[in-house]
């Protein structure tokens, strides 16, 4: 950073106000008593305490944190071995087909996808609710987490293994010694595509939720039919605090262990 | 692979804890009784006090789910793999409802304060005798507008809509029955014509308001409205209480040559797994005090006489919104066209949207 030229700082600010702008403007107007988004009238805590009075929403919350917990992780599983099993495919254009395969996944539209998987929940006969919207984040995320993975499984030196090989490992030595903590900050950056996906999937989930189970972005859109109200507002301001604070705590964790989990960092 | 090992273990613990948290909510919020009924709404369409009244009174348990479009839910009661036992569809749904056979039929046996409801609102034309369908709250399509903005223009008429002064300053609403409807009703032609003629003229009359057009969007429009940023809008009557709750220069306005009356009526699907509960549902949103305070806290008008008496008396005198029945009798209930109909309603719609002159 030490040599970065003044206007590239002031880029970079300019950018991060720009991001981050509307998410302050969303959270100063949770505390308006006015009720609306116009003028600011005085300061009140009554949209948050509205927030944890109603035992509905906060149900819902916890849902959309399970579900996104849960399918980032066994999406994760699934897309690890998934890549593991892509790049050991000796046949090119197999391979090749398989990844397009994949990529179509990741390009497709989420009506699309919502709408198949609708479909076929509803003449398989699962009901809808908690099992088909965590079947159905599962597989929107796994394709990501393959995307994630693979590269670093394909920048992997094949002679790393062929050394670990030679010193008597088993394969499972390899695969858990060698390959997995190489290709570890792929898995992190993986997982957390897949909980960002999971967390504001919008049309998919729509089509999927039912039985009194639903989550966040598909109750929030039927309440701003309505208008926005400010309780959004303020349910928003405590997700950014917490997103916030896990971040936060998340990197000094990581600082401490002397290693780079996220993937974002640079490989050492 | 240590920490990942460890990972994934503190985020099983953590979802473990969370489904524990999420049973014991779901418990207190709902004390007593195994028997559940599943309400599909309308979002922000029900005060949510109410639900846990019902609980209380009748030992049910509500689930309680919301959808956006008529559309929407009727796609998901079709395809089934829910069981809802409520749905509260807009007239036009509830025809396509009983044609597609989506529909429970109702036993009044089971509903004693059906006697609340005032017998205007049943016995309509998209259900008659009330088969299937029993009245939740009704409204009108009409024109909101910001005078503080305006040169002292009112909206009696729609062809106020159509002065050269308004240039730029007109919102319209994202729907081809709305739209095309306000330009049949402002040629004295029914809402639901089927009139080649009529259409066509319509179009025409449509096209030739494009210069005063702002913008054709959806749900934007209340908060367009609310800050000012346009002075007129084509809107629904609780669309508009919202708006003049939150900005209290705006006035609603029906015009007189007629317009579109609209309810939206508690049904029970097929789907539904508990009819009994169905029915003490809509019983006790029938209550007069419940169905009171209701519409006080949703702002659409209600259809309960019994309610009325209770209510604010201002509000029930608001004939804005509480239309005397002269009045109504110049308004019209959309009719299913028919999806062939519907399917030209929407090309001449987008035909004035894409400005095709």
């Amino acid at each position: 950073m030490g040599n970065t030229s003044k206007a590239a700082k002031i880029y970079l600010v300019l950018i991060f106000v720009i991001l981050y702008a509307p998410i302050f403007y969303l959270i100063f107007y949770s505390f308006n008593s006015g009720g609306t988004m116009n003028e600011f009238d005085s300061f009140t805590w009554e949209h948050y305490t509205a927030v944890f009075s109603d035992t509905r929403l906060i149900m819902i919350l916890i849902n959309t944190v399970i579900v996104a917990l849960l399918s980032a992780l066994i999406s994760t599983a699934i897309g690890v071995l998934g890549s593991l099993g892509i790049v050991y495919i000796r046949n090119k254009s197999l391979r090749n087909s398989i990844l397009s395969l994949n990529n179509v996944l990741i390009v497709s539209p989420d009506v699309v996808i919502g709408a198949s998987f609708l479909i076929l929940f509803t003449m398989v006969g699962v009901k809808l609710g908690f099992a088909s919207v965590l079947i159905s984040h599962i597989a929107f995320s796994i394709p990501i987490v393959v995307l994630m993975v693979l590269p670093k499984l394909q920048e992997m030196n094949s002679s790393l293994i062929d050394a670990a090989a030679d010193l008597g490992a088993t394969r499972r030595d390899i695969l858990r010694r060698v390959i997995i903590p190489f290709i570890k900050p792929g898995i992190f950056a993986g997982f957390f595509m897949a909980l960002t996906y999971s967390l504001d999937d919008f049309a998919v989930t729509f089509f999927v939720t039912g039985n009194g189970f639903s989550t966040l972005s598909v109750e929030i859109y039927s309440m701003a039919r309505a208008g926005i109200t400010l309780t959004i507002n303020a349910l928003s301001g405590i997700i950014f605090i917490v997103t916030l604070f896990l971040v936060v705590g998340y990197y000094f964790i990581s600082q401490r262990g002397g290693k780079n989990l996220t993937g974002m960092g640079i490989r050492k | 692979m240590k920490e990942i090992v460890r990972a994934a273990v503190a985020i099983i613990v953590v979802c473990i804890v969370l489904f524990i948290t999420n049973d014991y909510l779901g418990k207190s919020a709902n004390n007593a009784g195994s028997d559940t009924v599943t309400v599909f709404n309308w979002g922000e369409y029900i005060d949510p006090e109410l639900i846990n009244q019902f609980e209380e009174e009748t030992g049910y348990r509500v689930v309680y789910e919301t959808f956006d479009s008529n559309e929407a839910m009727m796609t998901k009661i079709e395809q089934g793999g829910t069981s809802y036992d409520i749905a509260v569809p807009s007239e036009y749904a509830i025809e396509k409802m009983k044609e597609n056979d989506l529909l429970l039929p109702i036993d009044p046996s089971k509903l004693p304060n059906l006697k609340n409801v005032d017998p205007y609102f049943l016995d309509l034309p998209f259900d008659p005798k009330n088969e299937f369908s029993i009245p939740y709250f009704w409204g009108t399509v009409g024109i909101v507008y910001n005078p503080s903005l305006l040169e002292g223009q009112t909206f009696e008429s729609w062809d106020n809509l159509w002065d050269p002064s308004l240039e730029g300053k007109v919102l319209l609403v994202d729907g081809a029955r709305e739209v095309i409807g306000m330009g049949l009703n402002s040629l004295g032609y029914s809402l639901n014509s089927t009139d080649e003629n009529e259409l066509q003229s319509s179009l025409e009359k449509l096209q030739s308001l494009t210069p005063n057009v702002k913008a054709i969007i959806g749900d934007e429009v209340t908060q367009l409205m609310v800050n000012e940023e346009a002075a007129v809008a084509l809107t629904w009557s609780g669309q508009a209480a919202d708006m003049m709750w939150e900005n209290e220069e705006l006035d609603y306005s029906v015009p007189e040559e007629g317009s579109n009356l609209w309810f939206d009526n508690m049904v029970i699907p097929k789907t539904s797994a508990n009819v009994d509960g169905a029915h003490a549902f809509i019983n006790f949103m029938l209550d007069a005090e419940v169905a009171a305070q209701n519409a006080d806290y949703v702002g659409y008008s209600t259809p309960n006489t019994a309610a009325m008496e209770i209510m604010d008396e201002e509000v029930i005198a608001d004939e804005r919104f509480y239309p005397t029945e002269e009045a109504r009798d110049n308004l019209e209930v959309y009719k299913n066209l028919g999806l062939e109909m519907l399917g030209h309603y929407n090309e001449l719609f987008l035909k004035f949207k894409m400005g095709d002159n």
